[in-house]
C-alpha cells in the first residue's frame, strides 16, 4: 500500500488513541490524580496536535488526499455502511487547527475551573466532544458524519447545563437540543432521500451518481441542517442563549468548532451544491439576512459573552453567504482563521470576567488595559481581526470573501446585508474594546487583578499567534479550486476596507457622545428592537407552544365529540335543513307582492327559454 | 408592624431606587450618570413636601409611567442577585447532609475522626428533637406560624429547635 495513506490513517488513528486514552484511564476504579485534567488530558491533546502535523505536512508535499475505508460495519446486499475515514483538504487542515485551539481552551480551562469540584468530568466531556468533532470532519459517509453530529449536539447540551443548579443554564441547554433537533429533521430527510435514491452514504458514491438528479429536495434539507446547527437566521436563538454554560465551552464549542459543523457539512456536500441553483440562493440570502440581523442585535448588548456570541452568529451567515456564492474553501478559510480569533476573544472575556469576580457586563468593566495589559492587547488583535484589519488572520478570508461577493453577478441586495453587517462587526467590536478596555474602571476595586499565571497567558498567547500568522500561512499553502478574480474597480477592491473604516469612525463617534451629557438615554424604538434581539425570541418561544396547545385543546376538546355531533351528525342535518326550510316558509305567508314578484320572475325567466 | 400594603413613602422610595438603577443602566459613564442622577434628585425632592395625598398619589402615578416608557430592556442586574449570570450557580454543590450516611466505608475510612464525631453529633439531634417539636408546637399559634424566624431555645441545656438544618446547611459560595 502507498506509504503516504498508510502514514495518514496511522497518525489520525494515533490521534484517536491519544484522545480516547484519557477518558479510558478514568475508567479505573481507583479516584483519578488531582491534576489528572492538567497533566493527563491537556497533555494528550497537544501531543494529538502534534501528531496532526504529519498528515498536515504529507499533504503540503505531495497533494495527497487519501479515504481509507477500514471496518465493513452494517453491510447488505444493497446497501453498505463502513467505518471510512477521508482525509482531504478541509480535514486534513481542520484537525490540527481544532487541537490547537483545544490545546489552548483545555490549558485555559485548567485555570478557570481549577475551583470546581467536578472539574476532571467536565475535561472528560470536552474530551468527548473533541473525539465527536473529529470523528464528523472525518467522515466519509454520512452515517458516521451523522454520529459526529449528534454527539456534538449531545455533549453541548451537557456542557450548556454544567451548573445545573441554575433555571437559566437548563433552559439553555434545552433550547440548544430542540433547535438542534429542527435541523436535524432536514438533515436525516437528506439522508433518507440520498439511501433511496442514490443508494449509498458513501460521499463518493453519491457525488457521482447525483449529477443526474434534482437534488433541491435534500440540499434544502441539508442547508435546514445548517441552519439549526450553525445558527442561522430562523434556528438562531440557542447560540447567545448557549453562553450560560462556562466560557471554556464557549470557546471551544460555540464559536470555533460545533456551530461550524453545519457550514462543514456543506462544503463537504459542495459537489452536490454546486450546480444547484436555488439552494445557492438560498444559502446567499440566509447567510446575508442571519450576518446583518446578528450583527444588530450586537450593537446593543451589554454582556460581553452575548456580543462574541452575536459575533460568532454573524460570521457564521458571512460562511453561509460564501457558500451561495458557490466558493466552498474561501468558506473553509474563514472557518479556520474565525476559530483562532473568536477562542481567543473568548479567552480574554473570561479572563476578565474571573478577574472582576463574574461581572460579566462592559457597563461595568473599564480601564482594563491598565490592569490586564496583555489580555487587553490580544481583545485588541482579536477584534482587528474580526474586523479584517489588513494582513491579520480575519483579513485574508474576510476581503476575499467580499471581493468574490462583490465581483459576482448575484443579489445585490445580499451584497448591501453583507457590507452593513461587515461596519456592524467593526461598531460593535470597537465598542467592547472602548467599554472594557479603555477609560476608567467602573467597578469595585474588591481583589487585586493580575495576569501572573502562566495557564491563562500561555493559551492566550498561542491563539494570537495564531490570529496573526494563521491567514497567512493558509493561503500560501493552499492552491485555490477556483480561481478568484483579479482585476475589478479600486473601489470594489477596497469595499471591505472602506466599509470597516467608516463603521470604525462612525462608532467612535458615538462612543465619544457616550461621554458628553447631551441625553441620558437614546431614541428608544432602533435601540429596543436591537437590545431585544429582534423580538424573535420573545415571539418565537411563546407563538409557537401555543399554537400547539390550542391544537392540542381544539382536538381534545372540540374535535370528536363537535365533529361527530354537530359537524357529521344529528344537528348537522338540522343545520342543513333549516335554511332551506325558512326560505319556503317564508315565500308562502300570503303575501301578494310575493306572488306577483315570483309570477314575474318565473314569467321573464320562461321568456327567457323561449327566446333563446 | 409590616403589613401587605405599602405606605406612599415606601412606593415613592422605590420608584426612586429603580429609576436610578435604569439611570445607572443607561448611562454608563460614572460623571454622566452622576450629573442625571442628580438631577433626578432634584425633581423627586421638589415635590418632597407635598401634603395633598391626592395630588401626591398622581405624581407618583405620573412618575411611574415615566419610569416604565423610559426604563432600559436590559437593566444592570448585580451577578448574584435573581436574573444575573451566577444566580444559583453553585446550587448544584449544595449537596445535603444526609448524603454523607451514603458513603462507602471505604471512603468514611478517610475521614475516621470527622465521621467518629458525627454519629455523636446524630445522637444527640436524635435525643433532642422532641423537645425540639415540643418547643414549636407549644410556641406556633394555631392558625399559622407568623413568621420564618425560629424561635431560640428557652429552656437551660436545651437546643433551638430546627439547630441540625442551621448547621449543617451549604456554604453560600461552595467553590
Amino acid at each position: 500500500m502507498h506509504l503516504t495513506s498508510t502514514m495518514m490513517t496511522t497518525s489520525l488513528i494515533l490521534i484517536f488513541l491519544l484522545l480516547m486514552s484519557p477518558i479510558l484511564s478514568s475508567f479505573s476504579p481507583t479516584p483519578l490524580p488531582l491534576n489528572w485534567a492538567l497533566t493527563q488530558v491537556k497533555t494528550a491533546v497537544k501531543w494529538a496536535f502534534f501528531t496532526s502535523i504529519l498528515p498536515l505536512c504529507l499533504f503540503l508535499n505531495e497533494g495527497t488526499e487519501t479515504i481509507i475505508t477500514s471496518w465493513t460495519w452494517m453491510n447488505t446486499h444493497t446497501f453498505d455502511i463502513n467505518i471510512s475515514l477521508k482525509f482531504d483538504i478541509y480535514s486534513i487542515i481542520f484537525t490540527p487547527v481544532a487541537l490547537y485551539v483545544t490545546w489552548s481552551i483545555l490549558e485555559f480551562a485548567s485555570w478557570y475551573m481549577h475551583a470546581d469540584p467536578n472539574m476532571n468530568r467536565f475535561f472528560k466531556y470536552l474530551l468527548i466532544f473533541l473525539i465527536a468533532m473529529i470523528i464528523l470532519v472525518t467522515a466519509n459517509n454520512m452515517f458516521q458524519l451523522f454520529i459526529g453530529w449528534e454527539g456534538v449536539g449531545i455533549m453541548s447540551f451537557l456542557l450548556i447545563g454544567w451548573w445545573y443548579g441554575r433555571a437559566d443554564a437548563n433552559t439553555a441547554a434545552l433550547q440548544a437540543v430542540v433547535y438542534n433537533r429542527v435541523g436535524d429533521i432536514g438533515l436525516i430527510f437528506a439522508m433518507a432521500w440520498i439511501a433511496t435514491s442514490l443508494n449509498s452514504w458513501e460521499m463518493q458514491q453519491m457525488f457521482t451518481l447525483s449529477k443526474d438528479f434534482d437534488l433541491t429536495y435534500p440540499l434544502i434539507g441539508l442547508i435546514i441542517a445548517a441552519t439549526g446547527k450553525s445558527a442561522q437566521f430562523g434556528l438562531h436563538p440557542w447560540l447567545p442563549s448557549a453562553m450560560e454554560g462556562p466560557t471554556p465551552v464557549s470557546a471551544l464549542l460555540h464559536s470555533s468548532t460545533m456551530v461550524v459543523a453545519g457550514i462543514f457539512l456543506l462544503i463537504r456536500m459542495s459537489p452536490m451544491l454546486e450546480n444547484n441553483q436555488t439552494a445557492l440562493t438560498i444559502c446567499l440570502c440566509l447567510g446575508a439576512l442571519t450576518t446583518l440581523f446578528t450583527a444588530t442585535c450586537a450593537l446593543t448588548q451589554n454582556d460581553i459573552k452575548k456580543i462574541v456570541a452575536f459575533s460568532t452568529s454573524s460570521q457564521l451567515g458571512l460562511m453561509m453567504v460564501t457558500i451561495g456564492l458557490n466558493q466552498p474553501q474561501l468558506a473553509f478559510l474563514h472557518i479556520c482563521t474565525h476559530a483562532f480569533f473568536k477562542a481567543m476573544l473568548f479567552l480574554c472575556s473570561g479572563s476578565i470576567i474571573h478577574s472582576l469576580n463574574d461581572e460579566q457586563d462592559i457597563r461595568k468593566m473599564g480601564g482594563m488595559h491598565h490592569l490586564t495589559p496583555f489580555t487587553s492587547s490580544c481583545l485588541t488583535i482579536g477584534s482587528l481581526a474580526l474586523t479584517g484589519t489588513p494582513f491579520l488572520a480575519g483579513f485574508f478570508s474576510k476581503d476575499a470573501i467580499i471581493e468574490a461577493l462583490n465581483t459576482s453577478y448575484l443579489n445585490a441586495w445580499a451584497l448591501f446585508l453583507t457590507l452593513l453587517a461587515t461596519s456592524f462587526t467593526a461598531i460593535y467590536s470597537l465598542r467592547v474594546v472602548f467599554f472594557v478596555s479603555m477609560g476608567h474602571p467602573r467597578f469595585n476595586p474588591l481583589s487585586p487583578i493580575n495576569e501572573n499565571n502562566s495557564t491563562v497567558i500561555n493559551p492566550i498567547k498561542r491563539l494570537a499567534w495564531g490570529s496573526i500568522i494563521a491567514g497567512l500561512l493558509i493561503t500560501s499553502n493552499i492552491t485555490p479550486l477556483k480561481t478568484p478574480v483579479m482585476s475589478m474597480p479600486f473601489l470594489l477592491k477596497v469595499a471591505a476596507l472602506m466599509v470597516t473604516i467608516i463603521g470604525l469612525l462612525t462608532a467612535l463617534e458615538l462612543a465619544s457622545l457616550t461621554n458628553k451629557q447631551y441625553k441620558p438615554m437614546p431614541n428608544l424604538s432602533p435601540h429596543h428592537f436591537s437590545n431585544m434581539l429582534g423580538f424573535f425570541p420573545m415571539v418565537i418561544h411563546r407563538l409557537i407552544p401555543k399554537l400547539n396547545l390550542i391544537l392540542g385543546q381544539t382536538i381534545a376538546s372540540q374535535t370528536v365529540d363537535q365533529t361527530w355531533l354537530e359537524k357529521m351528525g344529528p344537528k348537522a342535518t338540522a343545520t342543513l335543513n333549516l335554511p332551506l326550510i325558512t326560505t319556503t316558509n317564508n315565500i308562502q305567508q300570503g303575501m301578494i307582492k310575493t306572488y306577483l314578484s315570483l309570477f314575474f320572475f318565473t314569467f321573464g325567466l320562461a321568456l327567457l327559454l323561449l327566446l333563446y | 408592624m409590616a403589613s401587605a400594603y405599602l405606605t406612599h413613602q415606601q412606593k415613592v422610595l422605590r420608584l426612586y431606587k429603580k429609576s436610578l438603577r435604569h439611570l445607572e443602566s443607561w448611562c454608563i459613564f460614572r460623571d454622566k450618570y452622576r450629573f442625571y442622577a442628580c438631577l433626578l434628585r432634584a425633581r423627586f425632592d421638589e415635590n418632597k413636601t407635598e401634603k395633598d395625598m391626592v395630588k401626591a398619589t398622581m405624581m407618583l402615578k405620573a412618575g411611574e409611567e415615566e419610569f416604565w416608557t423610559n426604563q432600559h430592556p436590559q437593566p444592570y442586574i448585580f451577578p448574584d442577585s435573581p436574573g444575573g449570570t451566577s444566580y444559583e450557580r453553585y446550587e448544584c454543590y449544595k449537596v445535603p447532609e444526609w448524603v454523607l450516611d451514603h458513603w462507602h466505608p471505604s471512603e468514611k475510612a478517610m475521614y475516621p475522626d470527622y465521621f467518629s464525631k458525627r454519629e455523636q453529633w446524630k445522637k444527640l439531634r436524635n435525643q433532642s428533637w422532641e423537645k425540639e417539636v415540643a418547643q414549636l408546637e407549644a410556641e406556633t399559634p394555631a392558625v399559622g406560624p407568623k413568621s420564618e424566624a425560629l424561635p431560640p431555645a428557652r429552656k437551660e441545656g436545651d437546643l433551638p429547635p430546627l439547630w441540625w438544618q442551621f448547621v449543617t446547611r451549604p456554604r453560600e459560595r461552595p467553590t
